[in-house]
């Protein structure tokens, strides 16, 4: 009885401190976003560009990335095909967070592995819950798919 | 200056005129290469196959006569430059051709080899024109539309981050603030919400001009869709102290629209009528269905306001247009709120317009089709003027497997709608639009006439179909169940009452379902459904 609290306990705080990428080429931007996932308990590593996402993703391996499609150095899609590719990264949530018309990029962006599109300047609570939702789903699919 | 024409395509069913034309052409002083035929057919399959340089048309032959001849080349090959030769001196004939698209009418008895000669080269040269002037214009909008969405993309960029900072600094995040600063921090907010609402009004005009707005109409209660727009609007009614009322008939059939859309219309005009509302007036919104047009639902909405001047009347619904008066520091936005509305309107199939008494107020009309589940039903439930003995309701379920997204659940429903209709019959089987605004987006329904073995074939083809979809394998699954409805007519009706009664049957059915197995609660008026 003790014991299972406790773990529940570690699962809960676990839980909140999701690790979560963050992709895109404007520094006010990045830092914006950084300070308000911190905020709501984040841990957050970023990067600008489409290549070093790639790359700081297979090191840090996150657990959710929100991404911007116009980026230097292979653009959104690049990248989501790249994760999608990966055996290690394809489970990783991706939020689509971009200043683009959804009209053609929103379902482009889904039909490359999104769970997500959010147009700039998009509602921050409404982004904090699918982000909350995207967390709880891909830690479902961690459990029911055999690895 | 273009080259002489090389290739002359006559057509012309008379020897004798054949001949004339073929002499003044070689007594010409550029060398010309004719084939000639008898018939339009021939002349129009010819030109599909190598299109000449110029056409010399003869109006009456075997296949075609008058004006009928001219009119169908210029259908089938708009780009050829075309030279009547005439037997007949009519001028209104000429003129008419010409107004058409032709680009020259010489009379046969005239004929001179310097004439034909010269008509052709300026045929030619004048084609050519039209061509490359229709060619730019299409370029500038291209370029405008490129352009509007490129500005309103680099726009975005610096807003986010206004809106991103000015929040972190209002939730208190980068530290305590003041009241002061948070009411002045309220202010950049809500300014960043009007400039987002503009651009986005912005690309929609384009689209809209464009022929790119798109509508998915589904059958929905319009009350429902006013009440979320009143309240959305209320706030500043209740600032500025206007009542705002909602006048309904409960009895108001559904109509057929995009919920999202007719919403948008709605709060564009409860909105415009409350801000151009002095203090303590008034505005009312109004549903009715009226005698003389039962096809379609009115929805009025009346200020109290200045009014609008006779001759600024017919000018609202056109882009940009701003109210000079209006514009006394009270920011209204880029004038292009009620032109999007009108061409929302117009793609639904219905009308907006507007009426005002200066000083004392304003009314806008639109009207929507009313849903008619019979009217869709007809040639499904009958059969050589008699109503058929049964039908099958099919139903078609996805169901997502992890918490859905928004957005991407929506998205993957909408397409499985897009796949279901193609696993159907047209005109045999019924896809039935949704049932309602806030219904549920994954439940489909077919009306389907075949037998229970056929539509064992069809189920099999709707999984297989939308389970081929690949965000529908990785988010969730597709399930399909069908049941059979037997009806009887009811003797002494007429088919109309009948289909009609089948029509209330199978909304009925649905709704029940849909009560039964999703927990959804439409309100009385959806069983409305005639």
């Amino acid at each position: 009885m003790e014991m299972q609290t406790e773990k529940e306990k570690i699962d809960a705080s676990s839980m909140n401190r999701a690790k979560i990428l963050i992709v895109d080429d404007d520094p006010e931007l990045r830092m914006a976003l950084k300070l308000r996932l911190r905020a709501n308990h984040y841990e957050t590593v970023s990067a600008s560009d489409g290549y070093s996402a790639i790359a700081l993703a297979q090191k840090e391996r996150p657990n959710l990335i929100i991404l911007d499609l116009g980026l230097p150095a292979g653009n959104g899609f690049i990248v989501l095909k790249r994760l999608q590719e990966s055996d290690t990264l394809s489970h990783i949530p991706v939020i689509v967070l971009t200043a683009r018309d959804p009209q053609g990029n929103e379902l482009r962006s889904l039909d490359s592995g999104a769970t997500a599109f959010f147009q700039k300047p998009a509602d921050n609570n409404e982004l904090l819950q699918v982000i909350r939702a995207s967390l709880r789903s891909a830690s479902a699919w961690g459990t029911t798919l055999p690895s | 200056m273009a080259d002489f024409p090389q290739q002359v395509l006559l057509i012309e069913d008379n020897p004798g005129d054949a001949d004339l034309v073929r002499l003044r052409l070689t007594e010409g002083k550029t060398p010309v290469d004719v084939s000639c035929v008898n018939r339009l057919s021939e002349g129009i399959a010819s030109i599909e196959n190598t299109p000449p340089a110029v056409v010399l048309l003869d109006l009456n032959l075997p296949d075609s006569h008058g004006s009928e001849t001219f009119r169908r080349i210029l259908e089938k090959a708009p780009g050829v430059p075309v030279v009547i030769l005439s037997g007949q001196d009519d001028e209104v004939l000429a003129m008419k051709a010409i107004h058409q698209g032709v680009q020259d009418y010489l009379i046969k008895g005239d004929l001179t080899s310097r004439n034909l000669e010269r008509s052709m080269r300026y045929a030619v040269e004048r084609q050519a024109l039209l061509r490359s002037l229709e060619m730019s214009r299409k370029q500038q909008i291209e370029f405008k539309n490129q352009f509007l969405s490129h500005v309103s993309h680099e726009l975005r960029t610096p807003l986010t981050c206004i809106h991103q900072y000015a929040s972190l600094l209002f939730d208190g995040l980068s530290g305590p603030i003041s009241p002061e600063q948070r009411d002045h921090l309220q202010v950049i907010l809500k300014s960043v919400n009007q400039l987002h609402a503009m651009i986005r009004d912005l690309l929609e005009a384009t689209r809209a001009e464009s022929g790119k707005l798109r509508i998915e109409p589904r059958c929905l209660a319009l009350v429902d869709l006013v009440r979320q727009a009143i309240a959305m609007v209320r706030p500043m009614a209740v600032e500025n102290r206007i009542t705002l009322e909602l006048e309904a008939d409960p009895h108001i059939p559904l109509v057929y629209a995009d919920p999202d859309r007719v919403l948008e219309v709605l709060i564009n005009l409860i909105d415009n009528a409350v801000k151009f509302t002095p203090l303590e007036g008034s505005v009312n919104v109004k549903l009715s269905q009226q005698e003389t047009d039962p096809e379609f639902i009115y929805v009025t909405v009346s200020d109290t306001g200045r009014g609008i001047s006779a001759e600024a009347l017919p000018l609202i619904f056109e882009r940009l247009y701003q109210d000079p008066e209006s514009v006394d520091g009270n920011r209204s936005g880029l004038g292009l709120g009620l032109y999007i509305a009108r061409e929302l309107v117009n793609l639904h199939g219905g009308r907006i317009w507007a009426a005002s008494q200066p000083e004392l107020g304003t009314t806008f009309t639109f009207n929507l089709p009313v849903y008619s589940l019979a009217k869709l039903l007809l040639p499904v439930i009958t059969n050589e003027q008699r109503l058929r003995e049964s039908i099958v309701l099919v139903r078609v379920d996805l169901k997502p497997l992890a918490t859905p997204f928004r957005g991407n659940w929506k998205e993957v429903c909408r397409e499985s709608l897009e796949l279901l209709r193609r696993c159907v019959f047209i005109d045999k089987d019924l896809v039935l639009p949704a049932m309602a605004t806030n219904g549920p987006e994954d439940t489909f329904y077919v009306v389907a006439s075949t037998d229970m073995e056929h539509v064992d074939i069809m189920i099999a083809r709707i999984v297989e179909q939308i389970g081929v979809l690949t965000r529908v394998k990785s988010t969730g699954t597709v399930r399909a169940s069908a049941r059979r409805v037997e009806f009887s007519a009811t003797p002494e009706t007429t088919l109309e009452q009948q289909v009609a009664q089948v029509a209330g049957a199978v909304t009925e059915l649905v709704l029940n379902d849909l009560r039964t197995m999703n927990g959804f609660n439409p309100k009385e008026n959806y069983g409305n459904a005639n």
